[in-house]
């Protein structure tokens, strides 16, 4: 009799051991809770393309059930403030880090020390130097290069003189863009690529600079291809200031309400728009897919729209050049 | 054999616990997915439910606005000036500057009182455009008149023409997002006629559907009847075909709630249709319930479990208390079976094993008295058989044997002593041959035989006898040296006693399955009183005098049932029957 009591007592006891331990690995508000954390290069709200990939991020966040917890820096070029940041989120353990790499190799030790302490690490827009993401997701500069080199040399002759301005100087997708540009015009047959290539530095001042002196060197000029969007505002302010009748096309990158102004007013012939809230939405989901131990792709492509007058505003690319309802 | 019959266990109390294990666990399940379909049901109706309430006031509050802006519509359109600016031929006298100019001031007033208004525009088919902006700065697209409003409004015929949700595609370095509604004046192609349009800011329907809250995961979208997007929180996702929307089926599908499967995702879509035609639609994930469902199967299945374990404690309790009893009755047999019939069982209680233990203590009893007759009895034979022997081998009858061989053999009568001797040769050795058991008739005649061949010698001149038993029982059986009494009695108190020559007869016949043996003498008899006394004797236990009828009929008794013996019938003067019945035995 008393053993079978004892034995009893023993189940309940280990059934309420089980419950309890079930209860704790089930627990909802120990791992679930922890958000993603969101490290955009820059927090400045008035940057459009962080805006709406911060949009996609909330989006896929919403739609998947996670927290997101945004942190960054004012300025794109504080790259040890992205640091330090990084620094202190690995403290906190959030339950994946989906960021902008704001330098492609200074960003590698604190990316490493990441991964190490098990936190899924995914890039977005810009990636680090080996890829030591679980997964980049951007848009192929490449190939968003070639796209502009080919709007460029639509209507061109062969002669054309093309000039390039790019941005900062030894940024990847810089490069990227810049080889994509030159190799898309190469294949289609245009000979008078200029070899320099120009940097703004991705300031809008310089580049107004830089395309007036040029334009005042070479006023034979038929093509000017802006790698980003300050550098093809302030080319685009130059052009407009300092030719009235024949003016040089210009192909421009990203899209802001300057942007589009000067494409409606015929100063810029084409952009070439990336898609900031896919990519941001895809960071999230990419970086939920890791959490919960899926395959992921190590690359995703994200695309880009070359976008003209004439097709500005077909419903697809409306809500790409303007993403926000309010304005 | 065990081997196919699994469920057979080795004692009740694994059966009992076994099988109210299974039933409780069975019980348990059962309830336990009753209980938690049941509240699944339930959570999913009121989901549902709610759904289509908050959608049903998405569609009367999107319709509100429609139907504002309409009647902002008609009411500009009621201005009788409008018709003037329209008809006007010089767009640059000072009359038409007057008119512009009031008729702006009314547009203006009414943009002002209304927040979801982005815009009043008329666009006359005289050219002339009139807004609600002071200066206002045209994008460089000189002809309006080719703009979707426009030109669906002529065709529309003075009808209401609602637009898909667009960006504003008039002032210069503005990109509103607005529901174009426009409405032809007047007849085409005749003076003062024109489009009027208001721009409904698309603010006042994003922040509409963004407020809504389905779920966490669950949003509000609306379509046109063309099936653009009005508003999607994700359009960019559906453009970008990272996403997308049965719009076909939506577009096909009345008012209702319907579900679709997609990429393994199940959603619901509420579609609510207004009067523009425009389909609210709210679209839930049933999985996401799952979180209250998670919960709710987590709580049963815990209170499931939680259930079974003091269900299952009590039943292996309850089996145990119910087999205790049971247990204890078994051991207690197995005492029994090595032969303690000592063994006594206490009851307690008073239900079916307390009855049991009753019965089996009875039981015992009855045993253990059973057991103790058995003993008794045999020792009781084996007395009787001695004095049997006893009695047979009586000295005297040995002394006056051999007494009338010596005298025979005096007088030389050779032939006689002959006959006597091998008569009682023959009465030895039948008597000592197997001491025990049942003999066939025929041998306990042969014996008597031999034992009156020797008396008749001896009492020559008292009596004749004569043997007359049925043959056909000669193969029966009966017990030894049954007969020798009787007849040494009839010979020794009846025919002995009398002068005259007495007869003595010995018959045996079948008689109802009973076998009769009768010794039967024509000598002195016994008064009623002495047969009383004599049978009176017969029925007591031995001892004592007279030892031949009460040992043979004691012994018959023992060997056969008391309904077997001896019957004694006597009359004085005229002789004594005794009647020996035994069963018939072969």
């Amino acid at each position: 009799m008393r053993k079978i009591i004892i034995g009893c007592v023993a189940a309940v006891v280990l059934a309420s051991g089980i419950g309890a331990l079930y209860a704790f690995v089930s627990n909802p508000w120990t791992e679930k809770d922890k958000p993603i954390l969101f490290v955009p290069k820059t927090v400045d709200g008035r940057i459009d393309f962080w805006q709406v990939l911060g949009q996609g991020v909330h989006m896929a966040a919403k739609e998947f059930g996670e927290q997101v917890q945004t942190v960054g820096t004012v300025a794109e070029s504080d790259i040890s403030g992205q640091i330090a940041l990084l620094e202190k989120a690995i403290e906190e353990r959030p339950k994946a880090i989906v960021m902008a790499a704001s330098d492609y190799n200074q960003l590698v030790p604190v990316a490493r020390k990441i991964r190490s302490a098990g936190i899924p690490l995914i890039t977005v827009d810009s990636g680090l130097n080996g890829g030591i993401s679980a997964s980049f997701i951007a848009t192929d500069n490449y190939k968003a290069g070639k796209q502009a080199g080919q709007s460029m040399a639509q209507g061109l002759d062969e002669s054309a003189r093309i000039a390039i301005v790019s941005f900062v100087k030894g940024s990847t997708p810089a490069m990227e863009r810049e080889r994509g540009v030159r190799d898309q015009l190469k294949e289609s047959g245009m000979e008078s690529v200029l070899e320099e290539t120009y940097y703004s530095d991705a300031s809008e001042s310089k580049a107004y600079e830089i395309v007036k002196q040029l334009l005042r060197d070479k006023p034979d000029l038929d093509g000017i291809v802006c790698l980003n969007e300050p550098t093809t505002v302030g080319a685009a302010k130059a052009v407009k200031e300092l030719l009235a009748g024949e003016r040089p096309k210009m192909v421009g990158f990203d899209s802001s309400t300057d942007e589009i102004a000067f494409l409606e007013e015929d100063i810029i012939q084409a952009i070439v728009v990336q898609k900031p809230f896919n990519m941001g939405y895809l960071a999230v989901r990419v970086a939920v897919d890791v959490t919960k131990g899926r395959e992921v792709e190590t690359l995703i492509d994200t695309g880009s729209e070359v976008i003209t007058k004439m097709n500005m505003y077909t419903k697809e690319n409306q809500k790409l050049l303007f993403p926000f309802e309010g304005q | 054999m065990r081997s196919w019959q699994p469920f057979r266990f080795k004692s009740i109390h694994t059966s009992i616990a076994i099988a109210f294990s299974c039933l409780i666990l069975a019980m348990t399940a059962l309830l336990t997915y009753n209980s938690y379909r049941l509240s699944e049901e339930a959570v999913t109706d009121n989901a549902e439910t709610y759904t289509e309430q908050l959608i049903d006031q998405v569609n009367a509050n999107v319709q509100t606005y429609l139907d504002n802006m309409v009647s902002i519509s008609s009411l500009v359109m009621s201005n009788s000036e409008l018709e003037k600016a329209a008809a006007l031929r010089d767009l640059h006298s000072p009359e038409a500057f007057v008119l512009e100019e009031g008729i702006g001031k009314f547009f203006r007033s009414v943009v002002r009182s209304r927040e979801d208004i982005a815009t009043i525009l008329f666009a006359g088919a005289n050219g002339n455009v009139l807004s609600d902006r002071e200066q206002p700065e045209y994008k460089p697209v000189d002809d309006l008149t080719r703009q979707d409003w426009y030109r669906n409004a002529v065709e529309a015929q003075g009808k209401v023409v609602i637009s898909s949700s667009h960006v504003q595609y008039l002032y210069l370095r503005e990109y509103r997002w607005v529901v174009s509604i426009s409405r032809q004046l007047g007849e085409p192609g005749k003076p003062g006629s024109g489009v009027l349009m208001v721009d409904l800011n698309l603010n006042v329907i994003n922040n509409l559907c963004k407020q809504i809250e389905l779920g966490n995961r669950g949003y509000v979208f609306i379509l046109d009847p063309a099936g653009d997007l009005i508003y999607h929180p994700q359009q960019q996702l559906l453009y970008s075909r990272l996403k997308s929307e049965a719009i076909p089926t939506l577009l096909a599908t009345k008012d209702s709630s319907i579900p679709i499967q997609e990429n393994g995702d199940r959603k619901i879509y509420t579609i609510r249709t207004n009067e523009f035609g425009w389909k609210v639609i709210g679209v839930t994930y049933p999985d996401e319930l799952v979180g209250n469902k998670r919960e709710i199967r987590t709580t049963s299945v815990l209170a499931g479990i939680l259930f079974l374990i003091v269900a299952l404690s009590i039943s292996i309790f309850l089996s145990f208390r119910l087999t205790k009893p049971i247990k204890r009755l078994e051991s207690l047999m197995k005492k029994v079976e090595k032969g303690d019939f000592n063994t006594r069982v206490e009851v307690e209680s008073t239900d079916e094993i307390g009855k049991l233990s009753r019965s089996f203590n009875l039981m015992i009893g009855k045993i253990k008295d059973l057991m103790g007759q058995i003993v008794e009895e045999q020792e009781m034979k084996r007395i009787s058989e001695l004095k049997a022997m006893q009695a047979q081998i009586h000295p005297h009858f040995l002394y006056n044997t051999l007494d009338s061989i010596i005298w025979m053999a005096e007088m030389g009568k050779m032939e006689e002593v002959v006959k006597m001797t091998s008569a009682l040769a023959k009465l030895f050795r039948s008597s000592i041959s197997k001491g025990d058991g049942l003999v066939p008739i025929e041998v306990e005649l042969e014996h008597i035989r031999n034992y009156l061949t020797i008396q008749n010698i001896r009492y020559k001149n008292k009596f004749t006898y004569v043997i007359d038993v049925d043959p056909s029982l000669y193969d029966c059986k009966t017990l030894k040296i049954v007969l020798q009494p009787l007849v040494e009695n009839a010979i020794y108190h009846g025919l002995k006693q009398q002068a005259v020559i007495g007869h003595l007869s010995i018959t045996g016949r079948r008689e109802n399955g009973t076998i009769v043996l009768q010794v039967i003498d024509d000598g002195v008899g016994m008064s009623e009183e002495q047969v009383h006394a004599l049978t009176d004797r017969l029925r007591q236990s031995e001892g004592g005098k007279g030892v031949g009828l009460q040992n043979v009929n004691h012994r018959i008794g023992l060997y056969f049932g008391d309904c077997y013996g001896l019957e004694i019938r006597s009359e004085p003067e005229e002789g004594t029957s005794v009647t020996l019945r035994i069963p018939e035995i072969r």
